[in-house]
């Protein structure tokens, strides 16, 4: 009972920390420009398809090649998101929220047929962070791959927390984010921190769909999926709230993964939305309470 | 969901784009056209582009004094662009056939049209409804869940020895008709399943299923899952040490989903299929696959070869003197035709393939051999 419960926690913290890097990017955005990036599950997609290329480039043997592509990823999924900046956003900055929502699942899209005809329509396996192999635990058998996992997730969430919070550079995102007007009045160059924003974005999206497209594989199609557990996460965390988004999407992988154990995927899904629905009518704040006030 | 809405709007607004870029009219010289209407984007874009691929290789290879033109565009994944594509092709090429979608909704709204105006659709879509609701014009190539659930069943239970199998099987109208139908199946060879659980495809981890799986005792796994998750599945009960023999869908037989498991898990996996072109030996069949390889630098799957056979059984009809929809029609319901992967004959709906295969993986190499073979599963030929 014990080594199950401990089986399954691991998987759930797997699958939730990489969902938590997805609901960190997706939030960031929020705040910085105040509209949804609808694109982000496809950048996530995007990300496991570099990933699988970046491999692809490695030499046969390259022991560890997760890790190894792990930069390479960051670097070019950082680069995807600025585009996406300069495509979505900046064209569209005086309009209404609603145009960067068109504009982004616009390019989310462009992207997914892209990469569908680049890449082919397959599923496709990612490059392993590290080998394969089990480690016991409490009498439960924890894969490698699964620890590594929550460890590289957990890394990049802690350099998140640093940048945000301990860095010159930092602050002025989370000024900008919160006052632009205030923040543009005190210097800051709002199109440098949107533009890193993106960027930070767009490589967190990067960083989760390496984690996920070795244990889950990757499709081009995959984008949905990914954008609807950020989405969640955020309605759960409350809007706006860094840290209560990635908490909501460790709680929300957490309770799937018991929830079907115990009983069904259907019913650990319905229990899911039922849940969202009681807390949009009872606490619409979200969990953490709402960071603006104001929503796409 | 309001995403949902507007990503539909706009794979609308894109595919009738790309339509309309694509389609071109026939040239007036040469009456004799083909649509090849199929899912080259969208979560059915794998399976669409086997589609695609097969049929294109029969067309650009037609035989001695027959010429045709074909014209390719895509249905992604909703049935108002399938609609979109077969009245812009019919009104722009007048087609004496078309190879039509594998996603079965797409095909029920394309059927009544097709119907109307009288041209066969060629697909290999395993919806049963299809052709149970009388429109002639409907040919499939594919066998239906009553041919290969059969098939699926009756290996694991007659030949693996199960006695307590469990049943995961997707949440879409694909996974639910084959659930039907194994639950039918096993019932009259006196097994009940011990757990049956719906999954739906945008489910990630397999654990849970697994954990539930073990709990109920179960012996062994029938599968009736979509490409990655059945990789994943075979994947995860490997890394959890699942003692069971394990008996997949058609899924498992592509070459695209068997390369996402490493042959150590492969080992004793079986799955049905209508046939398999990396598996056989036959010259015929050789030719193909490598002719396949070399036009489109993929491996060719079932449904690949299976539309290849239905468009060249169009071909044959055309070489036969069949110039109009109509002729065509009555040509296929009319005729057998010797494919490469089996003998097509309609059993008076359009169900033309009859026949299944049990494929097993060896654990050394991701191509399964041919294990047993189901022909005339439903007494037609």
């Amino acid at each position: 009972m014990v080594e199950t419960s401990l089986q399954l926690l691991a998987t759930a913290l797997a699958l939730g920390s990489a969902y938590a890097l997805t609901a960190l990017g997706f939030v960031l955005i929020i705040n910085a420009v105040g509209a949804v990036n609808f694109a982000h599950g496809d950048l996530v997609m995007a990300g496991g398809f570099a990933a699988v290329a970046l491999a692809i480039l490695l030499p046969e043997g390259v022991p560890l090649p997760g890790f190894v592509v792990l930069p390479g990823v960051l670097l070019v999924m950082a680069i995807a998101g600025l585009a996406l900046a300069g495509v979505a956003y900046v064209p569209l900055r005086r309009a209404p929220p609603v145009s960067v929502f068109i504009s982004t699942i616009a390019v989310g899209l462009i992207l997914q047929h892209a990469i569908a005809l680049g890449a082919g329509p397959q599923p496709r396996v990612g490059p392993a962070l590290v080998g394969g192999g089990m480690v016991e635990l409490l009498g439960a058998a924890l894969s490698y791959q699964q620890l590594a996992t929550i460890a590289v997730a957990g890394v990049l969430c802690a350099a998140v927390h640093i940048l945000l919070h301990r860095t010159r550079f930092g602050r002025r995102l989370r000024a900008a984010a919160q006052d632009p007007e205030m923040a543009r009045a005190c210097g800051i160059d709002l199109r440098i921190t949107v533009g890193a924003t993106f960027a930070l974005a767009g490589a967190l999206a990067g960083g989760a769909g390496l984690l996920l497209s070795h244990q889950y594989f990757v499709t081009p199609t995959d984008g949905a999926t990914f954008m609807l557990k950020a989405y969640i996460a955020v309605v759960v965390g409350g809007w706006g709230r860094i840290w209560g988004a990635a908490l909501a999407a460790l709680f929300i992988a957490v309770f799937e993964v018991l929830v079907a154990a115990a009983v069904s995927y259907l019913v650990a899904e319905a229990l899911l939305y039922l849940g969202v629905l009681a807390l949009l009518m009872l606490r619409p704040q979200g969990l953490f309470g709402e960071a603006e006030g104001r929503r796409a | 969901m309001p995403l949902t809405f507007v990503r539909s709007l706009m794979t609308l607004g894109a595919a009738v784009a790309v339509l309309a870029g694509a389609v071109q009219p026939a040239r007036a010289a040469d009456p004799l056209a083909v649509s090849v209407l199929v899912p080259i984007t969208g979560f059915l874009a794998l399976e669409g582009t086997a589609q695609r691929n097969g049929a294109l290789l029969a067309l650009d290879n037609p035989p001695d004094g027959v010429t045709v033109t074909y014209d390719v565009a895509d249905t992604a994944t909703s049935p108002e662009v399938a609609v979109t594509a077969l009245r812009r092709a019919l009104d722009r090429q007048n087609p004496v056939a078309i190879a039509a979608p594998i996603f079965g909704t797409q095909m029920l709204a394309m059927a009544p049209i097709a119907d109307r105006a009288d041209v066969p659709l060629i697909t290999v879509s395993g919806t049963a409804k299809l052709t149970e609701l009388g429109h002639d014009v409907v040919f499939r190539f594919f066998p239906t869940d009553a041919v290969v659930k059969v098939a699926q069943a009756r290996y694991a239970v007659e030949e693996l020895g199960m006695e307590k199998p469990a049943i995961l099987y997707q949440t879409t109208a694909y996974g639910q008709s084959g659930r039907a139908e194994l639950v039918r199946v096993l019932a009259g060879l006196g097994v009940e399943p011990v757990l049956e659980e719906a999954i739906d495809p945008g489910i990630k981890d397999f654990v849970p299923a697994l954990e539930r799986v073990a709990a109920a005792g179960a012996d062994g796994l029938l599968l009736q899952l979509h490409s990655g998750p059945t990789a994943l599945a075979v994947r995860q009960a490997h890394e959890r040490g699942f003692e069971g023999r394990i008996v997949a869908g058609s899924a498992l037989h592509q070459p695209t989903t068997a390369a996402l498991v490493e042959p150590a898990a492969l080992a004793g996996v079986c799955a049905e299929s209508a046939s398999s072109p990396v598996s056989e030996s036959s010259p015929e069949l050789a030719a193909f696959a490598e002719a396949y390889r070399t036009r489109f630098e993929v491996e060719p799957d079932a449904f690949a070869l299976a539309q290849y056979d239905g468009m060249n059984m169009v071909l044959a009809a055309l070489a036969d003197g069949a110039r109009t929809g109509p002729e065509v029609k009555d040509w296929l319901a009319g005729h057998r035709y010797q494919g490469l992967a089996m003998e097509y004959v309609s059993d008076g709906t359009g169900n033309m393939a009859h026949d299944a295969i049990i494929l097993c993986f060896d654990g050394r190499s991701r191509v399964p051999a041919v294990k047993k073979r189901y022909d005339n599963v439903n007494g037609i030929r």
